[in-house]
């Protein structure tokens, strides 16, 4: 259930459905059953009571052309006769069947009849046999104390049958309102057992959902607290490249450019002192790479992290930058930050240099731009608004988006400030940020440029 | 002028493979002494005060006190002393805070050998030294400067006399001085002065030697 909820439900529902469906087509079949059986039952009754109608007729017949027959002269005899053979076979196939259809409560009183009716035609049989003298003189006896007891015993038998086929009709009605409840409490039990069903598989799904919204909200917050780590890590790690840059900046600063010096000053003086030709050449080699290594050690410190800005702040640290980057590429800078004291605290100073810093580099490597301009500006509420605007090529900021401009975000981000990115292709681009700054009275105290020289050991 | 008596010098560098291959270059120097050498600033400062030398050679990065700071309470606590602040750092920031706190000389550390010499010289004279890098440096950056604003050169609003004035301040000439070599009064030197400082849009002594250096008018 856990790994394939989809299973569980796609067996829930077409569960239910299977047996609502069923449930259908069980009544559907019932009713139609119901009611076939019901026309049968009454179909059959009146094909039975039709035939026994047939049997009773045909007996009555008989026996009138008997008494006519015993009443007429000797010449109409034999087609009499032959109209009793008739209704003789009538009543035979009648009795016939009857027989197929006949049920066990009646059979006791039909074998009652059908051998009365037997012994009828046999009476009346020798009637027919009879001579002229035989038939006057037993005719009148005949015809009263044996055919009309006879045909009125039949009769009476025949309506017994006729009785048991009614009743024969009433337990088929039975039968059918017995079916009928039969169906009306398959009916109910299907009802409920869909309805516990579809309230199992209500809850089931219930659970189901909650299960999933609450794992959900886990991940989520999971996910959350994920990101606000890694947000912290980040800016951990920000802070300890900072520090170490700024530890080897001071390292390479210090020593090695001071030994470098050191050697450099040590061959120059040498090389004042009278030497051999073969040793002059080695001097100059040491002095050639003392000033490299001095060179290599300054560039290296200050591309790390440069020494103004912990020595004298914000504000002349951007102003070196700007003076470099003229230096190196020929892009004007300029810095405005007139109202702005150096002694932001430090993790400000250090993200607004940075992200001065790529953006100008940045500004260098693709703008193809004339001029870039910096500006500082201290607002009311306690925002730092910095803007570094240029009038290059610009690009689409909603698509491009480098290692360098997410890095600036972040810094920014992690102080609570806004980083926004204005550049169309053509229109040159403007980066600006809004770093809030808690401490307003301390900035208001800060007017004054003139920081007190750091040194760089002391 | 006083060749007879020797420049006396106080080297401070808390580096000291750096300070003596410094000792040995200035030593070699007739007329040069060295009084006293300190490896830290608050040691350097001591000496300053006991020795009041006629010139201090001043590393910039130094435990206990740096040599900016240093600077500023030796030039309090002996003013005829002149300072030379030795440094790595080629950038405007530095120089503007070595002068403010009243340095003479800023050399880079590339070029020791062929400046110190002459830094000394120079300022036990009472003028200013820096290194030709950065001379040159501040020179580029003013013209840079100047072509970026699209500025008039202030310079073209000086007078002649306001020009001669001008270069004998930035080389650490006082008024009196320059009243005499002029043949002017003093006053008038004052006033020539504040007209300086006005035009060019300056306010100390430091920024006037910087422009002064800019420019190329001093060395």
């Amino acid at each position: 259930m856990r790994r394939h909820p989809w299973l569980a439900l796609t067996a829930g529902f077409g569960g239910l459905l299977l047996l609502m469906a069923a449930a259908q087509l069980g009544a559907l079949f019932m009713i139609d059953n119901l009611r076939d059986s019901g026309t049968q039952v009454q179909r059959r009754f009146l094909e039975r009571s039709r035939t026994l109608e047939q049997i009773r007729s045909s007996i009555y017949l008989s026996g009138t052309v008997a008494r006519d027959s015993l009443l007429a002269p000797a010449a109409s005899a034999s087609s009499q006769l032959a109209e009793v053979n008739r209704l003789h076979q009538q009543t035979d196939e009648a009795l016939e069947k009857y027989q197929k259809s006949i049920e066990p409560e009646e059979a006791a009183a039909f074998a009652n009849l059908r051998s009365e009716i037997e012994a009828y035609w046999r009476v009346l049989d020798r009637t027919f046999a009879w001579s002229d003298t035989e038939r006057m003189e037993y005719r009148y006896q005949f015809f009263y104390s044996e055919l009309i007891p006879r045909r009125t015993n039949m009769l009476q038998i025949a309506d017994r049958v006729g009785q048991l086929n009614e009743q024969a009709l009433l337990r088929g009605d039975q039968q059918f309102s017995g079916r009928f409840e039969q169906l009306r409490l398959g009916l109910i039990g299907m009802t409920v057992l869909t309805l516990i069903g579809g309230l199992t598989l209500a809850v089931n799904t219930s659970v189901l959902i909650l299960r999933l919204q609450k794992e959900v909200h886990a991940r989520l917050n999971e996910n959350i607290e994920a990101k606000t780590s890694l947000r912290e890590l980040s800016a951990k790690l920000v802070r300890a490249q900072e520090e170490e840059r700024r530890a080897l900046s001071r390292e390479l600063h210090d020593e090695a450019g001071q030994s470098f010096s050191a050697i450099l000053l040590e061959a120059e003086n040498l090389l004042d002192e009278p030497h051999r030709d073969s040793v002059r050449p080695h001097l100059e080699s040491i002095r050639g790479m003392a000033e490299r290594g001095l060179a290599a050690a300054r560039n290296l410190a200050l591309l790390l992290r440069p020494s103004m800005l912990d020595d004298f702040g914000l504000v002349p640290a951007l102003n070196w930058q700007a003076r470099e980057l003229a230096k190196r590429t020929g892009l004007r800078v300029q810095v405005s930050a007139a109202e702005l004291s150096a002694s932001l605290p430090e993790e400000h100073k250090t993200c607004i240099y940075r992200v001065v810093q790529e953006a100008l580099n940045n500004v260098a490597k693709h703008a193809q731009a004339s001029t870039a301009q910096v500006t500082l500006a201290l607002r009311n509420e306690g925002l730092i608004d910095l803007t570094v605007q240029d009038d290059g090529s610009g690009f689409d900021a909603a698509r491009v988006r480098g290692l360098g401009l997410l890095g600036m975000e972040e810094r920014v981000h992690h102080l609570g400030g806004e980083f926004m990115i204005d550049s169309q292709p053509g229109l040159g681009t403007r980066l600006k940020v809004t770093l809030p700054f808690a401490d307003l009275a301390a900035i208001n105290g800060m007017h004054d440029t003139n920081t007190d020289f750091a040194g760089r050991r002391s | 002028m006083g060749c007879m008596t020797p420049i006396r010098i106080l080297l401070a560098d808390d580096h000291n493979l750096l300070r003596d291959g410094l000792r040995l270059l200035l030593e070699r120097q007739p007329g040069f002494v060295v009084v006293a050498e300190a490896g830290d600033g608050r040691e350097a400062l001591r000496l300053a005060e006991e020795h009041c030398p006629d010139v201090a050679v001043m590393d910039i990065a130094m435990p206990l006190l740096n040599g900016i700071d240093a600077t500023k309470r030796i030039v309090d606590a002996c003013a005829p002393t002149s300072v030379i602040i030795l440094s790595m750092h080629h950038d405007e920031s530095y120089i503007v805070r070595a002068l403010n706190a009243g340095a003479r000389g800023y050399l880079l550390k590339d070029s020791l050998k062929a400046d110190l010499i002459g830094a000394v010289k120079a300022v036990s004279q009472g003028h200013s030294y820096f290194s030709p890098q950065i001379r040159a440096l501040l020179q580029e950056d003013y013209f840079r400067e100047m072509s970026d604003k699209h500025k008039t050169d202030s310079f073209e609003l000086l007078t002649a006399r306001e020009r001669e004035i001008l270069q004998l301040a930035a080389e650490g000439k006082s008024n009196k001085d320059v009243a005499q070599l002029l043949n002017l009064s003093q006053y008038t030197v004052e006033t020539h002065r504040a007209h300086i400082l006005q035009k060019l849009n300056l306010h100390t002594v430091p920024e006037l030697i910087l422009y002064a250096v800019r420019k190329g008018i001093i060395h």
